[in-house]
């Protein structure tokens, strides 16, 4: 609730800026909003856009909140971006998951999980545009193209225990390239982002796996599409796939598919009442989280964002 | 009948009428080429008289604007308009000839940022809104106008 809270504030705080205008020179919408993990994009995907209101000669910035809840779990991201000459974007994201239901795996051995345990991911993310013009290059098919890093840290607490019996890394590097294009004409944003990464849950429950789960690193692809109802709203959806490390070792343990992991969904829709604030809406359907401490099911629930750019 | 051929039927009709105005469709495409026929993004912008009055509003507005009025007040301001009119009416495929200088050397000593071509996109925008075109019509127009920028843009 405190969050929600946040993410209007910084909304209101967003309209009051209406009149005090920015020098940065990016048409609106076309930074993207914040992905959970900091980098400009969609929810759950970073784009090719680099973050911030910031065009060619400018520096601007971009700071966000995000909020996320599911029948068995919860999720706070914040952070901030910076842009640099439409350029480069530095971006910083810290994610606050409530895993209270891993208290159930003291059941399994005796891993000492704390009741309430919440797990803390720092995400520094870094992003090059190397090619294109999302918006501009309107008469040509050429997207444009970005190649980023996202370096991702976590803080277990207590369910560092767990995270040592399953073998995983407590940070990993995740490896994309992006491709955005905007068909103006049309109103309609597709993205392509391919990511090399081992993370488990995005990273959540930490890197690689012990064997028979898969420790190496794998290629997955994630879309986003959208549409421009008009200036300042636009619906859409979006698709990461992501890998499932830990589901053979789970079986191994003799969980079943209790360590399952699925693709990550989302349909959205996003309001920008000006060039510096921006408010996402999203029903997000995250598949098996851990499904061996929520009765097998599946999460989904709404999804909460607010930003503010210059 | 058949009820898909009762379906069929109709379509098969209006095909047969199709190839038989084809000539007199020839015909009028020819006339055209002496009186253009003008495109329907034309008609959305209300086709001249509605392409001045937009100019009118979109060069208050530029002047208006801190960002685009420094590159527009020494400028011959009722040529510009009546530029810009002859330039959107042609990207629109319009009855019209632009008889202006070429983007690249009508902009070539000037200093514009990327910030300034897309502050003058903002304000176009600002100005097509006030004229209420519609925002499919707009962005048509834009995708025409935006590979511009290569030509306009001389600060990279």
């Amino acid at each position: 609730m405190k969050t929600l809270t946040t993410a209007l504030l910084m909304g209101a705080a967003g309209l009051a800026c209406t009149t005090a205008q920015a020098d940065t020179g990016k048409l609106l919408l076309t930074g993207g909003v914040s992905s959970i993990d900091g980098a400009a994009g969609g929810g759950l995907t970073p784009w090719a856009v680099i973050g911030s209101n910031a065009t060619a000669g400018e520096i601007g910035g971009s700071a966000f909140v995000t909020r996320t809840s599911t029948q068995d779990f919860g999720l706070t991201a914040y952070g901030a971006a910076v842009g640099f000459q439409d350029r480069v974007e530095l971006s910083l994201a810290r994610q606050d998951f409530d895993a209270s239901p891993a208290i159930a795996l003291n059941g399994v051995a005796p891993f000492g999980v704390t009741p309430g345990q919440h797990i803390l991911m720092d995400v520094v993310g870094v992003k090059l545009k190397v090619a294109g013009d999302a918006v501009l290059d309107s008469d040509s098919l050429m997207p444009q193209i970005a190649v980023g890093l996202e370096y991702k840290s976590v803080t277990p607490g207590s369910l560092g225990s767990v995270l040592n019996f399953l073998g995983t890394r407590t940070n990993g590097t995740d490896f994309y390239i992006s491709a955005t294009k905007l068909f103006l004409a049309q109103g309609f944003l597709l993205n392509a982002t391919l990511r090399n990464t081992n993370a488990n849950q995005n990273g959540l429950l930490g890197f690689g796996s012990a064997a028979p789960g898969k420790d190496s690193r794998s290629w997955v692809p994630e879309v986003s599409a959208a549409y421009l109802l008009s200036k300042n709203w636009a619906v859409g959806a979006e698709y990461r796939t992501k890998p499932n490390n830990l589901e053979d070792l789970g079986r191994a343990a003799g969980l079943a598919d209790g360590l399952a992991e699925d693709a990550w969904k989302d349909i959205f829709v996003a309001w920008a009442p000006n060039k510096n604030a921006s408010v996402t809406l999203a029903y997000a359907d995250l598949g098996r989280i851990v499904p061996g401490v929520t009765a097998a099911r599946k999460q989904s629930g709404f999804y909460l964002s607010a930003q503010l750019a210059f | 009948m058949h009820p898909l051929i009762r379906i069929l039927a109709p379509a098969c009709v209006i095909t047969a009428c199709a190839l038989l105005a084809a000539p007199a469709f020839a015909q009028s495409a020819a006339a055209a080429v002496a009186a253009p026929a003008s495109s329907s993004l034309y008609q959305a912008f209300g086709g001249r008289s509605g392409l001045v009055t937009l100019m009118d509003d979109f060069m208050a507005r530029l002047l208006a604007d801190p960002r685009t009025g420094p590159h527009f007040k020494p400028a011959n301001q009722q040529r510009v308009k009546e530029q810009l009119v002859d330039q959107f009416c042609v990207a629109m495929a319009g009855p019209c000839v632009y008889k202006g200088a070429d983007m690249k050397s009508a902009h070539a000593n000037l200093d514009i940022t990327k910030g300034d071509f897309n502050a003058l996109v903002e304000v176009l925008q600002h100005a097509m809104d006030a004229q209420k075109i519609p925002f499919t019509a707009q962005n048509q127009l834009l995708t025409l106008l935006a590979p511009m920028h290569r030509d306009v843009i001389t600060v990279k």
